[in-house]
């Protein structure tokens, strides 16, 4: 009985995982997208609970769907009717490159796995009651990989330093160098 | 000794970088001073080394000196070294004196020439080339000195170098001697293949059983011999060579560097005997340019060219004794013809010097009455060219047509042909001397030579004085500084023949035995027989010059074709132009069109378009657009997986 | 529970991943992009997840927490970028800024 909830939730999960997916990348309105992203993520929130990492899932919506996400629809918001660029254009083996390379990557991912995998996906390990829980994840990270703590509280801190900087430029300078850039654009030309 | 000899060698060297030096801090009579005092140091020096080897007994008489090694080729070894003997010791007698004479007449002739002391630091240059040449103890530093003779005549006939057939002349006698040039190299190749050395005498000594080998060297040196000696087939070159300076022309046209040849026929005879074909073919060319110029000469209006056909004439009879073996002969017509002809040359040089540089014997007569000084010694230096007793050709010349008699049937040829020439040289000469000497001025010659009422000749001291580029004019006979170096070279053409008369006494065979021994020695029936005919045919040819142009009892006779023929020269430039200049500049300008133009200027600009090409269609990947660099990416890391999986 | 296998999860991974770079590779407007390249991050946790819970292993899912760390960042970075870009009055067609045009 609980083997076929499971089954449902997932089937569910997924479903909704691959189309928010397919979503993200077919509208045409960046904020639809950006909707579209929050639902891929909770669709995969779903997911990680499914493979008992409850912390990972947690955080997941918090962080992801909750700031990250959030951030983009301001953004969005705020460049208003800007931010929509159309589908086509670009050199004409373009899309069909894309198509190609994607699918090629997607076949070869799951052939690859396939093949280093033997039988052993089947045989899952043996997980007690903490396995996923903040506490594990606690003692985790600050034991065995506490350099990746560090290191990632780094790039947080630049990410943030970055940003400032960015704003900051983008409100004192003259604009000389957007100009300089469609004088050039003008006289160029792709 | 060795010190005099290098002294007599160096001398002129060293005035000629001293006048190079010096340049413009020295006026131009003073670098004429110091080649001329140059010039003479090296005749004293040579004295030096003839009395301290006439002291030395006849089979000692040679000394080598080595100054340094400077190539050495695992077993052959070059060095700088100079050979005294009897035949080094003559030439440079010969040299050193008659270029003292022509030198110091050239400082009253090129008197006020802008460019006096690059012609005085050029006569220096080749006096010293010249003494390198003779005084060689190897075929290297002979073929150097060879080389700079041809240099220094080139310089020297085109010395007015802003007149383009002087600058054409001295371009065609350098590369006429360049031919001579190489073949004697291919020669020296062979030699030090065989010999591994190039040292008088070990080179010569090739042994029995290499008949093709000596052959072979025996053409490249008689190559290097005619070019040098303007023999037939490369002779064009010294009728052009005119153009150049009068003491020039006496000096390396006449007495020294055209006699060349013959030296080294005679200092290489050991090599010729080997080859006894060669030698034939040496004195069958000497016939045939004898009497091929002395015909040319009948013809020619320009009296600086008459001399010259008549020197190209006269080393036909050198080439002839030479090539007969008779080398003791050979260079005592060396030394007589150096000493006539420099005569010749430098009295004609006072006649043009005073005409203002006119060299048409058709405006010039009667110079004789203004010029009487002129007048005598051009008429003693005819009569010894023609062989007249008690003239010095006359003592020289018929030895070498005795020579010819022992020798067969082929002798016998070459003794018509020489003896033809002996007609032919009285008829030249005389003609040349009756046209511009004797009877009444011509309007030319009055107006040139009759201003500021000097008539009836001065002979004596003239002062010269302007400075201007050409010829300048004097009324009367030329300045001291000219006219003493040619009565002085009267003097030897009248004397100089008395120290060998074949049969009775010979001095100068017998310096020359120890190193040349002549092959055979015409005996005194032969001696008498040739003298005998030679100065008949000498007479009568003057008798008839003076039929035609003195008493003008008889016309020439009008043939048109043998006219034209000797009018040009026999064709030889005609042909020579068709044979080898037309060919080579169809060749040089199909090549230009075909050859360098498509091929190998295309093939540098299609490479350079083609690296343009490939570069612009390497640029087209910049797209500058994200996402194709996107795509790369992709592509690559589905190509990368695959490659991983497949490795592993 | 039962459920489906590890290999299943690993699937719609590597579709997700797909997916993303689908949209990298064929959307114009920076902000798309920069959303499908989330979409790829995405797809790289739930297959680290996935083997984390196979093996009994929490250092996947402290390397899924990580890679979301550093999403964060570079979404910050990246927008902020749009923003300047948007601020120079450039039209925000990634095909349009190509000045780096070889």
């Amino acid at each position: 009985m609980a083997n076929v909830v499971v089954w449902i939730v997932w089937i569910v999960a997924a479903f909704s995982c691959l189309a928010s997916g397919v979503a993200v990348i077919s509208f045409t309105n960046p904020f639809y997208s950006a909707l579209a992203l929050i639902g891929n993520l909770a669709s995969l929130a779903v997911l990680y609970l499914l493979l008992s990492a409850e912390f990972v899932a947690a955080g997941q919506v918090l962080v992801y769907a909750g700031a990250v996400m959030v951030m983009f629809l301001f953004v969005t918001a705020y460049l208003g009717g800007r931010a929509d660029a159309p589908w086509a254009g670009g050199p004409s083996w373009q899309q069909f490159g894309a198509v190609l390379a994607a699918g090629a990557i997607l076949v070869e991912v799951i052939v690859v796995i396939g093949l280093k995998a033997g039988g052993r996906l089947s045989h899952e390990a043996k997980i007690d009651s903490g396995f996923g829980s903040p506490h594990r994840i606690g003692e985790v990270f600050l034991t065995d990989h506490l350099l990746a703590f560090e290191i990632t509280s780094i790039v947080l801190l630049i990410a943030a330093v970055g940003a400032v900087i960015l704003g900051a430029h983008s409100r004192r300078r003259p604009d000389t160098t957007g100009e300089l850039i469609h004088e050039r654009e003008v006289h160029a030309g792709p | 000794m060795i010190v005099a000899a290098w002294i007599c060698l160096v001398a002129p060297l060293a005035a000629a970088l001293l006048i190079t030096l010096l340049g413009n801090s020295i006026s131009r009579r003073v670098a004429g001073y110091v080649a001329t005092a140059s010039v003479l140091g090296s005749f004293a020096a040579a004295v030096v080394v003839l009395a301290k080897l006439w002291s030395e007994a006849p089979g000692d008489r040679s000394h080598a000196s080595t100054a340094w090694e400077w190539l050495t080729a695992g077993s052959f070894h070059v060095g700088l070294r100079i050979l005294v003997d009897p035949l080094s010791v003559f030439m440079m007698l010969i040299v050193s004196g008659v270029g003292f004479l022509i030198v110091a007449y050239s400082i009253g002739y090129m008197d006020g020439d802008n460019e006096e002391r690059r012609y005085f630091a050029y006569m220096a240059l080749f006096v010293f080339s010249m003494l390198l040449l003779v005084q060689a103890g190897n075929l290297v530093i002979l073929l150097a000195g060879w080389g700079l003779v041809g240099l220094s005549s080139y310089l020297l006939i085109g010395f007015w170098h802003d007149r383009p057939p002087a600058v054409a002349a001295a371009k065609k006698a350098f590369i006429m001697n360049a031919i001579g040039d190489a073949t004697m190299a291919l020669a020296f190749f062979l030699l030090i293949q065989h010999r591994q050395s190039l040292n008088f005498p070990d080179a010569f000594a090739v042994g029995p059983g290499h008949g093709w080998l000596v052959n072979l060297v025996a053409l490249g040196l008689l190559g290097g011999a005619i070019a040098k000696s303007a023999q037939i087939p490369l002779q064009t070159w010294l009728p052009d060579a005119m153009e150049g300076p009068t003491p020039v022309s006496a000096l390396i046209h006449a007495a020294t560097m055209v006699t060349a040849g013959v030296y080294l026929i005679v200092r290489t005879h050991a090599v010729f005997e080997q080859a006894p074909r060669v030698l034939e073919l040496a004195a069958g060319l000497g016939a045939g340019t004898l009497l091929m110029a002395g015909l040319i000469a009948l013809v020619q209006t320009d009296i600086k060219r008459v001399i010259a056909y008549s020197t190209m004439s006269q080393i036909g009879y050198m080439f002839l004794g030479a090539g007969l073996g008779a080398y003791g002969s050979a260079m005592f017509h060396l030394m007589t013809h150096a000493f006539f002809k420099a005569l010749l040359f430098l009295a004609a040089g006072l006649v043009i010097h005073a005409l203002a540089g006119e060299q048409d014997i058709r405006k010039m007569g009667g110079v004789g009455r203004l010029m009487p000084v002129t007048r005598i010694t051009f008429l003693i230096g005819s009569l010894a060219l023609v062989g007249v007793p008690p003239f010095s050709g006359f003592f020289s010349k018929d030895s070498i047509i005795a020579a010819s008699l022992s020798r067969g049937w082929y002798g016998a040829i070459l003794f018509t042909v020489a003896l033809i020439g002996t007609f032919l040289t009285g008829l030249y000469a005389f003609r040349l001397y009756l046209i511009v000497f004797p009877g009444e001025p011509s309007p030319f010659v009055r107006e040139h030579l009759m201003r500021d009422s000097h008539a009836a000749g001065m002979e004596g001291a003239h002062a010269t004085g302007e400075s201007a580029h050409e010829v300048h004019e004097h009324t009367g006979e030329g300045p001291f500084s000219m006219t003493a170096p040619v009565i002085v070279l009267a003097v030897l053409a009248v004397v100089g023949g008395w120290i060998q008369f074949a049969p009775l006494w010979h001095p100068v065979s017998d310096w020359l035995d120890p190193v040349a021994p002549p092959l055979a020695v015409p005996s005194n029936t032969q001696e008498a027989l040739a003298s005998l005919f030679a100065v008949l045919l000498g007479l009568a040819g003057i008798g008839v010059a003076w039929l035609i142009y003195g008493a003008k009892r008889l016309r020439v006779p009008k043939l048109a074709f043998s006219q034209r023929l000797l009018e040009h020269k026999f064709y030889f430039d005609e042909a020579y132009d068709a044979a080898f200049y037309r060919p080579a500049v169809w060749l040089a300008k199909g090549l230009g069109r075909w050859i360098e133009g498509p091929i190998i200027g295309g093939s540098i600009r299609e490479i350079t378009a083609a690296f343009r090409e490939a570069g612009l269609d390497t640029s087209r990947i910049q797209t500058g657009l994200v996402r194709t660099y996107a795509l790369a990416i992709a592509a690559s890391l589905a190509v990368i997986t695959i490659v991983f999986v497949a490795v592993r | 529970m039962r459920g489906p296998d590890i290999a299943w999860y690993l699937a719609v991974a590597a579709f997700l991943f797909a997916t993303g770079a689908l949209g990298v590779l064929l959307r114009r407007s920076p902000l798309i992009i920069l959303l499908s390249l989330e979409i790829m991050l995405n797809g790289g946790n739930l297959a680290l997840i996935a083997f984390s819970r196979l093996h009994g292993e929490s250092s996947g899912q402290i390397f899924a927490l990580a890679v979301m760390a550093v999403a964060a960042a570079e979404v910050v970075v990246g927008l902020g970028l749009i923003v300047a870009i948007a601020q120079k009055k450039l039209d925000l067609d990634v095909d349009k800024l190509s000045f780096l045009r070889g």
